[in-house]
């Protein structure tokens, strides 16, 4: 269980980060947090790593404070993927990457020796390859497994697709989502609407260091308050769904009007156009 | 008026092309859309127009590269960046100065800009770009997404003739994305000048590119306008490029014999041929 209460952070004193954070995420939740750039979804990440912490209020991980924790503590409960892979990584091959987490926790053997060759199996890397060297989605893909090789309980990633293409982001996705039904909380910041609806089951809204809506997450993108108020841009099928509900209103409570994925928005359609020329047919009949 | 011919180029260290005979003619004044896999040549694309190939990196350079009539291979750096403003993927290693008003300055003050006019551009380009309110930040207590609009204000400032950015909203929120993209278009309307984006976000590069340019293993395998790229959604897909998920729907729909219109490019065109089908 992680816990913000009241939660405050300036980094210059003139420009307050986070204005009082209040949310509180269970074990094995899947929570994606959007807003605008600046809103604060970055600075409530590295609180929870304890890479910051509050300047008011309290951050608790399974009821402890992060204030009385020390990092490496920390660093068990909660992996942490940077929004920038380069940030993070630190060696001079892949395998010595992989390894660098259970060394720095002492937790260097045989044990880890295993986990480490089978996670170099499981993503295809070269153990000898210069991290440095890979190109952008393979960094960020070596940055994941050396999270997703410690197997920490929590797992807080910041924007992680950002940058990739549309092959890369499915296959960190998909590593994400195994994490997640292995029993991992995941808690992830993301400016792409689709990979939040697509993967996440709640979304936590921030908008100028709040919280203002905090719902499971196709009620938040289907909230016209909430997307105006925190300035976000729903999913296109979300979008459609909602316009075409506004546009001819008796859509609106058909299933046209509560599809949100392609599959859902595509039966609804075939559904509602065979129906309606059904009905011509028996009234031409 | 952008000019690439046969161009081909091999790094220095590589084994093999990046990118191999490309031909590309782009008028003044297009909204040009490029995008491809990861690895697929589109960065090399633009050191090629901003002329940082051949000068900064080694290789072997093949065919030619002419912006607004000048060959990038016969002239120095200096006189391709006066023309071309560029935004990097990385805007970390773009950043000279620490506080953002410092680099707005840098490179007005490097570039000659008379004095009287300094102070008028830099406020434009920040009010444009809706971050007046970080003018005395540091830049190292900004987020991604500020960094990348400060980024694009100090070239905005420069008032280059040609704008080359590569993925120059990776890590902005969906709002911001938009509303880039709409001063890139505004800026190219009132300015006549010629914007070459790279995104991943072909969405957005379909809502507004003229021209979108798909390239896949350094080559370029479509180049037009969005509509007709987006009907070749199967062989998109194969490549690496996912077509947004309103064009996905209606390419479907057609498949189901349901929809005869071309491919829709984002939602509202989406809704339009909707209320039709279901009217």
């Amino acid at each position: 269980m992680i816990e913000f209460k009241d939660v405050h952070v300036s980094y210059e004193a003139s420009a307050p980060i986070l204005k009082g954070v209040n949310f509180a995420i269970r074990d094995g939740e899947f929570v994606a947090f959007v807003g605008t750039n600046g809103a604060g979804k970055s600075t409530t990440m590295r609180l929870m790593n304890g890479l910051l912490k509050p300047d008011a209020g309290q951050v608790l991980i399974d009821g402890v404070s992060t204030a009385e924790l020390r990092t490496s503590e920390l660093a068990r409960r909660v992996g942490f993927l940077f929004q920038n892979p380069d940030r993070q990584i630190c060696c001079t091959t892949v395998r010595e990457e992989l390894l660098f987490g259970f060394r720095a926790l002492g937790q260097a053997g045989a044990e880890a020796d295993a986990r480490v060759d089978a996670i170099i199996e499981e993503f295809g890397f070269d153990p000898d390859d210069d991290p440095f060297l890979l190109n952008r989605g393979a960094r960020q893909l070596l940055a994941l497994a050396s999270i997703v090789v410690l197997a920490p309980p929590v797992v807080v990633l910041d924007e992680p697709t950002t940058g990739l293409d549309y092959r890369e982001c499915e296959k960190v996705m998909a590593i994400i989502r195994r994490i997640h039904e292995q029993g991992a909380t995941v808690i992830m910041v993301c400016h792409d609407m689709e990979v939040v609806a697509d993967y996440a089951t709640r979304c936590i809204v921030m908008s100028d260091g709040r919280v203002v809506d905090d719902a499971p997450t196709f009620e938040v993108l289907r909230n016209r308050d909430t997307l105006e108020r925190a300035s976000l841009v729903p999913p296109q099928i979300v979008d459609l769904s909602l316009e075409l509900g506004r546009a001819i209103p008796r859509l609106a409570d058909a299933p046209v009007g509560s599809a949100n994925t392609v599959d859902e928005m595509l039966a609804a359609v075939v559904e509602e156009a065979r129906g309606a020329q059904d009905e011509e047919r028996s009234v031409s009949a | 008026m952008i000019e690439i011919s046969n161009f081909s180029f091999q790094y220095r260290e590589g084994a093999t092309p990046v990118v191999q005979g490309i031909d590309l003619a782009i008028p003044d004044g297009a909204f040009v859309g490029i995008t491809g896999a990861a690895g697929s040549g589109k960065s090399t694309l633009t050191y090629a127009l901003n002329g940082i190939i051949p000068h900064c990196y080694p290789g072997d350079f093949y065919g030619s590269v002419v912006v607004d009539g000048l060959d990038t291979c016969d002239v120095a750096l200096t006189d391709v960046s006066r023309l071309v403003g560029s935004v990097c993927q990385d805007v970390d290693s773009q950043f000279v100065t620490s506080v953002v008003e410092d680099e707005m300055l840098y490179g007005l003050e490097n570039f000659g800009v008379p004095r009287d006019e300094i102070e008028g551009r830099l406020e434009q380009a920040l009010d444009d770009m809706g971050i007046a309110d970080l003018r005395d930040r540091t830049i190292t207590s900004l987020s991604g997404g500020q960094k990348q609009k400060v980024a694009i204000a100090s070239i905005l400032a420069l008032n280059p003739r040609v704008l080359v950015l590569d993925e120059p909203t990776a890590e902005l929120d969906p709002a911001s994305s938009r509303s880039v993209f709409d001063l890139l278009a505004r800026y190219a309307r009132e300015h006549g000048a010629t914007v070459v984006v790279v995104e991943q976000k072909i969405a957005l590069l379909s809502q507004y590119a003229d021209m979108l340019v798909i390239v896949d293993e350094g080559r370029i395998r479509f180049a037009d306008a969005p509509a007709k790229v987006l009907e070749h959604s199967g062989e998109l897909e194969r490549i690496g490029v996912n077509c947004p998920r309103s064009t996905t729907l209606m390419n479907r729909l057609r498949a189901e014999g349901l929809y005869q219109g071309p491919s829709v490019r984002n939602v509202r065109e989406a809704r339009e041929a909707l209320e039709e089908v279901l009217a």
